[in-house]
């Protein structure tokens, strides 16, 4: 009989547990002995899993499918979302506590579940399972940090949702809606949406009534259906229209259009029809997304219409922030909006002054250039140009650049973007120039290396091109990385100036910070502490020959070649994150408050947790140096 | 002239002449005649069940492979699954072999039905058995179960298929729905729909397993967050299939 016998039903288990951490380090045996004792569990989308302080785990949960949302219920605070492969309660198990946060499933899920005694079997016979999850404990103790710090600066803020609940819907209309008589076919009806640039389309009976609509979706309905498209619209027309009143909230109309499951309201204010609001139109209200800035960006066509757009940008990253993005994507975003900005003036400003006489980009330095800007950042630009080897054009573009620069550089100050107290800017003739002028200055500073020559090109090496020909900052790159190779002394010089900037802990690891003045029991977290990692970065790159600009891409680019330990790379990254992560909650708390953002932060105002964490990130300083010591063999110097 | 007695007679038409009483059918029939149908959908066992078939029709093909997994509490037990390969009687049609890649080879040492009906009698004793289509899968084996023992199987069925025309009906959105040209129930086809972690098709244990993973899916979606009893299933798809 048993030449019948097939696989058994837990084989898809097995499969799925040999593709997930911890299980996939275990032996076939354990393995099998795991899935045997397992169950599958469907959790419908808004299932209720987990509250926190009630529920007895009794089990680990392993997501097979779907999606779960960790948060706490009482402070409102969104956790983390886990989703396929990762695994939900080890903690509780562990600790043998009740849940330790509210979970929920955000999508259908189904569930692989670990019963307890099952899961401490193989904890027994397997110590790479709670090494595994203790390690996470690390990580888990780290977004505690990032967590607390985000409650700390968020609570008092006003909750965007709220804005459904105070905006009339008469406010989102924005123009009269477009009506057209009975009888027209479906192709006629297309033409009429392209016309008026609309998604949809009223209907009038010869009395005036208003009677049915059409929408991009019906069209493609028909379309779908192979209609005929010359048919009456009336064929695909959705009737009787849903209307709402002009002074009802947003909030109303979102419900009206999800019970109903439509997507447009025709808006009526004395039972006069007033224009249509679309579900988009709503979403757009909570107009925090980075998309909406973006587009608001691109739509612009006057140099001061993008004044005031720069001030957009801090609700993004509230939204952001408390959607719990990490500092190393939301500088990035920060980045991104900046790089629209600024290319947008630039082309409004090519418009206005003509074409320049030869090829040109523009070069972001220091923090712009290595995506890492926060909300105080100060213009570091300069321009390079194409070589042109002819006199005259070398004169033209001296005079057109020189009057382009000036403009921009006022430009972007109404922008939000002070200007270079050091006038690192591309209007100082210093930092403009052509190709071949920049290649020398490059060689001049990395063969015979001064002090403010050092300081120079610390800034400048992390340059990257923002607008015109991009090839021209592609060919300094590659001047920059082989000029530096083999710079042993340049190089020993930078690695020497990094050893400076000690980290700011006392010996008893407590924090240095400035005993009176001004800034009395402040910490610059920039120069004390994120600039030792960036200049750690900046120096192996450029000794290593790697390209990359930003401070955790360099990192991560270390690491990934062998130069750097993976310890000391987690370590680093975390560490960076973080500093970043406090240096930003503490500009977008100034910002919200109206005051100019800085770097000082009062260890004062910092939770314990914060405390020891921020005491962490610093300490990775001392092991870095170690490691530029080690390389520049700085101690026998 | 002798008439012939109620057994010749049977024996004559080719009926019951092996037919033997098993304790286990009979223990199974039992029980699921005393069947409560007031409970709710989670405190009831269920097998779920998969046939691959040397072709469709029940009077002329046969068996080649069964697959069967369990559910609990409406979770999977996939701890507890029965899966085997049967030896049909008739030669393997090269079209079967096609759709389910189970080889006259593979099968050359497997038992026959009749060897293998008590074990899955014994797997499904007293639970409700669930399978897409499911009425083809019970034709087979009912079949299988006169003739080997003289009564075919009474456990009440429940056939997914008709839970996602249900579900369908429940949650149809809109009048478009109607015009929605992609409606399929076939079992990969829903599964796609619905987003399931996905199993090898047109395998028994595999297509019994995805079944599971569908039931407990529509189970669960059309119960809402209240509990469901079988009852109330049953008359919400009122074509429902019953094999008493």
């Amino acid at each position: 009989m048993n030449a019948g016998i097939q696989p058994a039903g837990y084989d898809s288990i097995i499969t799925f547990l040999e593709s997930t951490l911890p299980f996939s380090e275990l032996e076939r045996q354990s393995l099998v002995r795991l899935a045997r004792g397992c169950l599958v569990d469907f959790f419908p989308a808004g299932t209720r899993l987990l509250r926190r302080g009630i529920t007895e785990v009794d089990g680990l949960y392993l997501i097979q499918k779907g999606a779960i949302r960790l948060f706490l219920e009482d402070e409102g605070i969104l956790m983390d979302i886990r989703t396929e492969g990762a695994s939900l309660g080890a903690l509780s198990l562990f600790n043998g506590e009740k849940a330790a946060m509210d979970a929920e499933t955000v999508e259908d899920t189904f569930i692989i579940k670990i019963p307890r005694e099952r899961f401490f079997e193989a904890v027994h016979l397997n110590p790479g399972i709670p090494r595994f999850y203790l390690k996470s404990f690390a990580d888990t103790f780290l977004s505690k940090a990032f967590e607390e710090m985000r409650c700390k600066t968020l609570p008092a803020h006003e909750d965007h949702s709220l804005h459904l609940f105070s905006n009339p819907v008469g406010d989102l209309v924005s123009r009269e809606p477009v009506s057209v008589p009975f009888g027209l076919s479906i192709q006629a009806a297309a033409k009429e949406m392209i016309r008026h640039n609309t998604g949809s389309l009223l209907f009038r009976e010869p009395s005036g009534e208003i009677c049915g609509i059409i929408t991009d979706t019906d069209l493609r309905k028909a379309m779908a259906l192979g209609l005929d498209l010359q048919a009456p619209a009336e064929t695909i027309m959705t009737t009787p229209v849903e209307s709402i009143d002009a002074g009802a909230v947003c909030f109303d109309a979102l419900l009206t259009m999800m019970s109903k499951n439509i997507h447009h309201l025709v808006v009526k204010s004395n039972n006069r029809l007033q224009g249509i609001i679309s579900s988009h139109d709503i979403m757009l209200l909570q107009g925090r997304s980075p998309m909406s800035v973006f587009r608001e960006i691109a739509s612009r066509t006057t140099i001061p219409g993008l004044y005031p757009l720069h001030d957009s940008i801090t609700p993004v990253i509230r939204t952001l922030v408390q959607q719990g993005a990490k500092a190393g994507n939301i500088t990035r975003m920060i980045a991104i909006l900046n790089d629209q900005i600024m290319s947008k003036l630039l082309d409004l400003m090519l418009r206005e002054l003509g074409p320049p006489p030869v090829k040109f980009c523009l070069l972001l330095m220091g923090s712009e250039g290595r995506r890492e800007q926060t909300f105080a950042t100060d213009q570091d630009n300069a321009l390079v140009t194409e070589n042109c080897g002819v006199d005259f054009l070398e004169r033209a573009a001296e005079t057109y650049f020189s009057a382009f620069t000036e403009r921009m550089v006022a430009h972007l100050i109404n922008c939000g973007f002070p200007r270079c107290p050091g006038d690192m800017m591309a209007s100082n003739p210093q930092w403009r120039g052509s190709l071949d002028a920049w290649k020398n200055r490059v060689t001049t500073w990395t063969t015979a290396p001064e002090p403010e020559r050092v300081l120079a090109s610390s800034v400048f090496f992390d340059f990257r091109g923002v607008y015109g020909h991009k090839d021209l900052a592609e060919n300094l790159r590659l001047h920059v990385t082989n000029a530096c190779a083999g710079k042993d002394l340049f190089l020993r010089y930078l690695a020497a100036e990094c050893l400076n900037s000690k980290p700011p802990l006392t010996f008893f690891k407590n924090f240095m910070v400035e005993k009176d003045g001004a800034h009395k029991n402040t910490l610059d977290i920039k120069t004390r502490g994120l600039l030792p990692f960036m200049d750690f970065a900046r120096v192996m790159a450029l000794y290593y020959g790697i390209r990359e600009t930003s401070t955790l891409g360099r990192l991560e680019l270390l690491h990934q070649e062998g130069h750097l330990s993976r310890d000391l790379f987690h370590e680093a990254r975390e560490a960076f994150e973080f500093l970043l992560h406090s240096r930003l909650m503490h500009q977008l708390e100034q910002m919200e408050q109206g005051v100019p953002p800085d770097n000082r932060l009062d260890p004062g105002t910092l939770s314990a947790l914060e405390k020891r964490t921020l005491r962490e990130a610093f300490g990775v300083i001392t092991p870095l140096h170690g490691v530029l010591r080690e390389v520049f063999r700085l101690n026998m110097a | 002239m002798n008439l012939p007695t109620p057994k010749n007679l049977l024996a004559l038409m080719g009926l019951g002449q092996r037919a033997s009483s098993l304790p286990a059918l009979d223990e199974n029939n039992r029980l699921c005649r005393k069947l409560d149908q007031t409970r709710p959908l989670e405190e009831y066992v269920y097998t779920v069940l998969d046939t691959e078939l040397t072709g469709l029709s029940a009077r002329k093909e046969e068996i080649v492979s069964i697959g069967a997994v369990r559910v609990r509490g409406l979770a999977i037990v996939p701890g507890e699954s029965f899966s085997i390969l049967v030896r049909p009687s008739i030669p393997l049609p090269k079209t079967s072999t096609l759709i389910h890649r189970i080889t006259p080879e593979a099968i050359a040492e497997a038992p026959p039905l009749a060897e293998v009906l008590p074990g899955l009698i014994e797997f499904c004793k007293g639970t409700l058995i669930v399978g897409h289509h499911v009425g083809l899968d019970m034709s087979f084996l009912n079949r299988a179960c006169k003739k080997n023992h003289g009564r075919p199987l009474a456990n009440p069925c429940l056939d997914t298929m008709r839970m996602a025309m249900l579900w369908r009906e429940k949650r149809t959105p809109s009048h478009y729905e109607q015009y929605n040209l992609s409606i399929s129930y076939v079992l990969t086809d829903l599964a796609r729909e619905f987003e399931l972690p996905r199993f090898t098709a047109h395998d028994a244990l595999g297509d019994a397993l995805q079944t599971a993973y569908l039931f407990i899916y529509l189970a669960k979606k059309i119960a809402g967050n209240r509990p469901l009893t079988l009852r109330e299933l049953f008359r919400a798809g009122q074509s429902w299939r019953w094999y008493m």
